[in-house]
């Protein structure tokens, strides 16, 4: 596949998580001339699921069970097959993530656009949960980092000194500051400890 | 007896790009002309022609009109891709096809449309890198101003940044104006190395004549220093373009280069989307009434070269030049497969290009 090209679609794997039926010819056609590998499997998905770079599934017959990762944990973006437009229906298939759709029956075309729609939306969503995550951890740290400055405060004299020798530390051994208060106070609970290995001198 | 079968034509007699429209028409019905002629042939085709007149909205209504009042399931029409996604909703509801002819941007595999003309992994990706190192890898884009001048210049676009080129400017007139100045005013100040042209009809006429006034001044314009490339111009409109067209450079799978049958490729295109059809309908009578993705199964379908997934055929990869008013090739780069999706692996050529930068 060629990186960074909205194009990059080439050799793609897509399983279609369907019972047989006119949909998953009309969308394999659609996702063979696109030029993607394509499988079908039901009624649920096999462990090689796992490797694939998209999931179709049918909306109306499908439940929970069928997919081999929690709720709204898929590692691929995940594409609902729409038949029936009711509002339980829907609100399942956007319970397990699916961030793009394709109603039924399927036609001659939406296959394309709903590939990259959906991938595109994946990939924000993961980077806004990776982003959100390092922040939670920041947050969760941040006691850390006022104790270990209350500690180096003791020892350096003053609030400035004692940010000043905090970031010193981080920068030394290229790690974040909430890492580096945690060093410190490690350190500082160990009184005759040396230095912890790998803090660069 | 013959076997009568109905055939669409759908090609605009006037407006902007009645050029190409009446290349296509008359490769289409001079082959019919000759299959109708042809004893050994079981089929004789009725032409039932329809006129949108370059009106994009009548595409779809006359398009409908045909499979609607007429047994036609098959339609040979349309130039502009506008004109193509308004008919294809109709095709789907009616199970008939279109004929494609000419050239276009790609992103699209329709089971209802057969593609007989290049799409750009056959002429604009072989074009770009014919050009980079022949002139160099800054380009000016311009283009009319629907989905064929902004996909070949997206795809231009993003060629350029892979091969660490740079776009200097990118433009779009409305189909049919002829307000080219301020192109000419960029160009004259940014000094590309190519203009990439997508254009089309007289806005193309005007932005060539003004250009080629540029360069006769200015020989930092010339053709020999900034050619002007395209994927769209052939031999129909090189009368409309008059001496400006000396110079200019096009990509496409035929150019009429010495004794050939056809003027232009859209008329080589039109001949051979009858011929493949006739080739596809011949024998039993039930072939009138299969759907294409049915008539590709049968022994002939497989020998029609249409590939089966995507509705393309193989093209001839050919770089023309315009040179004491007539085409003449350049370089060969021997038959391509279509790959509308720019899904396959690239070429090795291209692979090296953009590692080298």
């Amino acid at each position: 596949m060629r990186g960074g090209r909205i194009v990059d679609l080439g050799g793609a794997h897509a399983i279609i998580l369907h019972r047989p039926h006119a949909a998953v010819s009309a969308l394999s056609r659609q996702l063979l001339a696109v030029g993607l590998r394509v499988s079908t499997q039901w009624p649920v998905l096999e462990a090689d699921a796992l490797a694939a770079d998209f999931v179709f599934f049918d909306a109306d017959m499908g439940f929970d069970e069928q997919f081999p990762w929690q709720k709204a944990q898929a590692p691929m973006p995940l594409i609902a097959l729409i038949g029936t437009e009711a509002p339980g229906r829907i609100e399942w298939a956007l319970s397990t993530g699916a961030t793009a759709q394709i109603l039924k029956p399927v036609g001659d075309s939406g296959v394309y656009s709903a590939l990259l729609i959906a991938r595109n939306a994946f990939q924000a969503r993961r980077a806004l949960s990776a982003e959100v995550a390092d922040l939670r951890q920041k947050i969760g740290e941040r006691q850390t980092v006022v104790r270990a400055v209350v500690m180096l405060i003791e020892q350096t004299g003053s609030e400035a000194a004692a940010y000043s020798a905090l970031r010193s530390e981080a920068m030394d051994a290229r790690i974040s500051i909430e890492e580096a208060a945690g060093r410190v106070l490690l350190r500082g609970s160990q009184p005759s400890a040396r230095k912890p290995k790998g803090g660069a001198a | 007896m013959k076997r009568s079968v109905p055939v669409g034509i759908l090609y605009s007699r006037s407006g902007s790009y009645a050029r190409i429209s009446d290349a296509c028409r008359k490769g289409a019905l001079n082959a019919i002309e000759e299959i109708n002629a042809d004893p050994a042939r079981s089929i004789r085709f009725e032409a039932i022609e329809r006129d949108p007149a370059g009106n994009v909205d009548s595409y779809g209504p006359l398009c409908e009109e045909i499979l609607r009042d007429t047994p036609a399931r098959h339609i040979i029409g349309c130039v502009t891709s506008w004109s193509r996604k308004e008919v294809i909703p109709t095709l789907e509801k009616s199970g008939g096809t279109l004929w494609y002819t000419v050239p276009y941007e790609g992103y699209e595999a329709s089971d209802h449309v057969v593609y007989l003309h290049a799409c750009p992994n056959q002429h604009l990706l072989p074009l770009l890198e014919w050009t980079f190192p022949t002139y160099g890898r800054r380009g000016y884009l311009t283009g009319s101003n629907y989905i064929w001048g902004w996909e070949i210049n997206r795809l231009a676009r993003e060629t350029l940044h892979a091969v660490g080129g740079e776009v200097l400017g990118e433009r779009y007139l409305p189909i049919g104006s002829v307000d080219i100045g301020r192109m000419i005013e960029e160009i004259r100040a940014t000094e590309p190395d190519f203009i990439l042209n997508s254009l089309i009809g007289p806005s193309s006429y005007a932005f060539l004549k003004a250009y080629a006034a540029l360069g006769a001044d200015d020989p930092r314009f010339s053709p020999d220093h900034c050619p002007v490339l395209s994927c769209n111009l052939t031999e129909c409109e090189l009368d409309d373009i008059g001496a400006a067209s000396e110079g200019l450079i096009a990509a496409g799978p035929y150019f009429h280069d010495g004794a050939q049958a056809f003027v232009s490729s859209h008329e080589a295109a039109a001949n051979a989307a009858v011929y493949t059809l006739a080739n596809l309908l011949e024998g039993a009578e039930e072939n009138s009434r299969l759907h294409i993705a049915a008539l590709l199964q049968t022994p002939a379908g497989l020998q029609s070269r249409i590939d089966a997934k995507t509705h393309h055929m193989p093209q001839p990869v050919l770089i023309a030049q315009v040179r004491n008013g007539a085409f003449r090739v350049v370089h060969s780069g021997g038959l391509v497969a279509g790959d509308p999706y720019l899904s396959q692996p690239v070429p090795n050529a291209m692979r090296r290009l953009r590692v080298v930068s």
